[in-house]
């Protein structure tokens, strides 16, 4: 199969998609309201907190600005959750409605319908995230363009490969497991609790750490608030932690889809890829 | 005496028959339940999970967190809560998301073609979600007190009474959504989740409604459940100076009550009214 055709038939799974969800206008409304009601949560936490909640937060963290930190963690982790949902649960719909198999049949190599997948996930979640950011900041009385926002832009664009590549490998422990809902909403919360969603990840014992740091979206994160608040990059040095994520570009890609191919070669042999 | 004898053993029979059905239905579904064993693991964790991110997110307010938020009694606040968080998420996705899922499968239609009571198999689903989240429950609540400090038990029979209560009005919310669930079907996910996240701060569920802003305080007040967490978590607290918040005690015990008693036959009745529409235009199995 040509180039040509490969991303075409990419086109064609991106605009189905498109299409599909612009019928669901709720859930694009929905995309934006969640990430802002996730943010304020913490933030009423450290409302609760007494009057030295900013300070106290900023001995810890680096800013006393919590407010856009959470709220720039749960934008980011709006674009993360996106990816691994969009893609696990696309595979697991497939396998539910019994076109999973078909599309094995079909003269087309499955890696051009992730890749639509995977390219309307990333669309959907950049501007539910970055719209969830710009209102939840103006609602918060926060100003969104504060720091180098340009900057915390290229950190989420460079950081989208290897995060749609570790959804891929996401995606082989679903057609592994077969059991989408728990994992998903597992990993929902497994993964802000990686990236740090509401807390940096200095608050880790060291090995977790380690794990924490060998996950694409923690540098994303980081990356993004050093960018808008100055909390600190990770190497003290922004093109350093960005060189960072240009290296999991290198690897993960490679890595997730080795892993999603020998998953998909095991089912085949065995019980078939239609089985849920 | 034969006249007299046949109604009373075909209500015996009847009885027997819907119990039957509704045994099947939780033997079923704990079937089901069991051929998903990472489900089980993945609850689990997930539990941990919330409480490890909203603890350490808490954490950072804090100079020492365990001595403080104790003294500060947030502890009681946020355990009690993540009780009555998780049978509230989960009623929403067990019961009430649940239906959608008949639906994919193609299996709703079937099971309104056998002669199996419908009100059995809506209440089947509780039972599931009474036993798996009430051990989800006990494992979030050790975990969280191990992680923010000591945990005030006090009141616990009416703590129980106001649980019970709290879960019954919860139940009659997820017949309710299930009953949305027919008539708005896919978007009943994005609705699922956000009720989810809209009860998680209007009901206050880890942190005291007094942080919230007025606008959103006035409809915390609307909402019964929200007096429900209130009133669980005073109680459960010894009623501490300050609490509850919402409005007098009494107040809270009566709103609780008639939630408890009332939300289950408004939810049976939607749930009822929503699928006669249903199966009237035909397209019950559509999704």
């Amino acid at each position: 199969m040509n180039l040509r055709i490969g991303i075409s038939v990419m086109l064609a799974s991106f605009r189905m998609r498109l299409t599909t969800i612009s019928r669901y206008r709720g859930q694009l409304v929905m995309d934006i309201f969640i990430p802002i009601v996730f943010a304020y949560m913490p933030i009423l936490l450290g409302r609760s907190a007494g009057t030295y909640a900013a300070s106290n937060f900023a001995s810890n963290t680096g800013t006393e600005n919590y407010v856009g930190y959470m709220l720039i963690g749960s934008s980011v982790f709006s674009i993360v959750s996106n990816a691994f949902w969009h893609v696990a649960y696309w595979l697991r719909w497939e396998q539910e409605s019994g076109t999973l198999e078909i599309l094995y049949l079909a003269p087309t190599h499955r890696v051009w319908v992730v890749a639509g997948t995977a390219l309307y996930s990333c669309v959907r979640g950049l501007f539910s995230s970055i719209a969830a950011y710009l209102i939840g900041s103006l609602v918060m009385g926060l100003n969104p363009f504060q720091g180098e926002f340009l900057l915390a832009l290229l950190f989420i664009l460079v950081g989208l490969l290897p995060l749609y590549s570790l959804s891929l490998l996401y995606g082989a422990i679903i057609l592994k497991v077969k059991e989408a809902n728990a994992l998903v909403s597992m990993m929902q919360w497994g993964v802000s609790f990686l990236m740090g969603v509401f807390f940096p990840i200095a608050v880790f014992p060291p090995l977790l750490k380690l794990v924490a740091l060998l996950f694409p979206p923690t540098w994303m994160t980081n990356g993004v608030r050093s960018a808008l608040l100055g909390v600190g990059y990770f190497f003290n040095a922004w093109y350093l932690d960005l060189a960072v994520l240009w290296a999991f570009i290198l690897v993960v890609p490679f890595f997730g889809y080795w892993v999603f191919s020998r998953t998909e070669i095991s089912i085949r042999k065995n019980e078939g890829v239609g089985q849920f | 005496m034969s006249t007299l004898n046949i109604p009373q053993a075909s209500k015996i029979s009847f009885i027997q028959a819907e119990l039957s059905a509704f045994w099947a239905m939780v033997r079923k579904e704990l079937i089901v339940m069991l051929r998903y064993p990472v489900n089980f693991v993945a609850s689990f964790v997930q539990t941990f999970l919330i409480v490890a991110v909203f603890t350490l997110g808490g954490s950072l307010f804090y100079k020492n967190y365990a001595s403080q938020a104790g003294d500060a009694g947030n502890s009681g606040i946020a355990v009690y809560g993540l009780i009555l968080f998780l049978f509230m998420s989960d009623t929403l996705w067990t019961i009430g998301y649940n239906i959608r899922n008949e639906q994919v499968q193609g299996t709703l239609e079937q099971l309104y073609l056998s002669p199996a009571s419908k009100f059995a198999n809506l209440v089947s689903r509780v039972t599931n979600t009474l036993i798996w989240t009430g051990l989800l429950s006990i494992t979030g609540g050790i975990l969280m007190t191990l992680m923010i400090g000591e945990l005030p038990f006090k009141n616990p029979l009416l703590g129980l009474y106001l649980l019970a209560m709290v879960l019954s009005g919860t139940f009659g919310v997820g017949f309710a959504f299930a009953a949305l669930t027919l008539v708005i079907k896919e978007a009943s996910q994005t609705l699922a989740n956000f009720m989810q996240f809209a009860f998680m701060v209007l009901c206050a569920n880890f942190f005291p409604f007094r942080s919230l802003p007025p606008f959103l305080l006035f409809f915390s007040r609307l909402i019964p459940l929200s007096y429900g967490v209130d009133a669980f978590r005073s109680a459960m607290m010894g009623f501490p100076e300050g609490m509850p918040e919402l409005a007098p005690f009494s107040v809270e015990l009566i709103i609780v009550t008639v939630f408890g008693i009332l939300m289950p036959i408004v939810g049976y009745y939607l749930y009822r009214w929503s699928e006669k529409e249903a199966r009237r235009r035909g397209n019950l199995s559509n999704y």
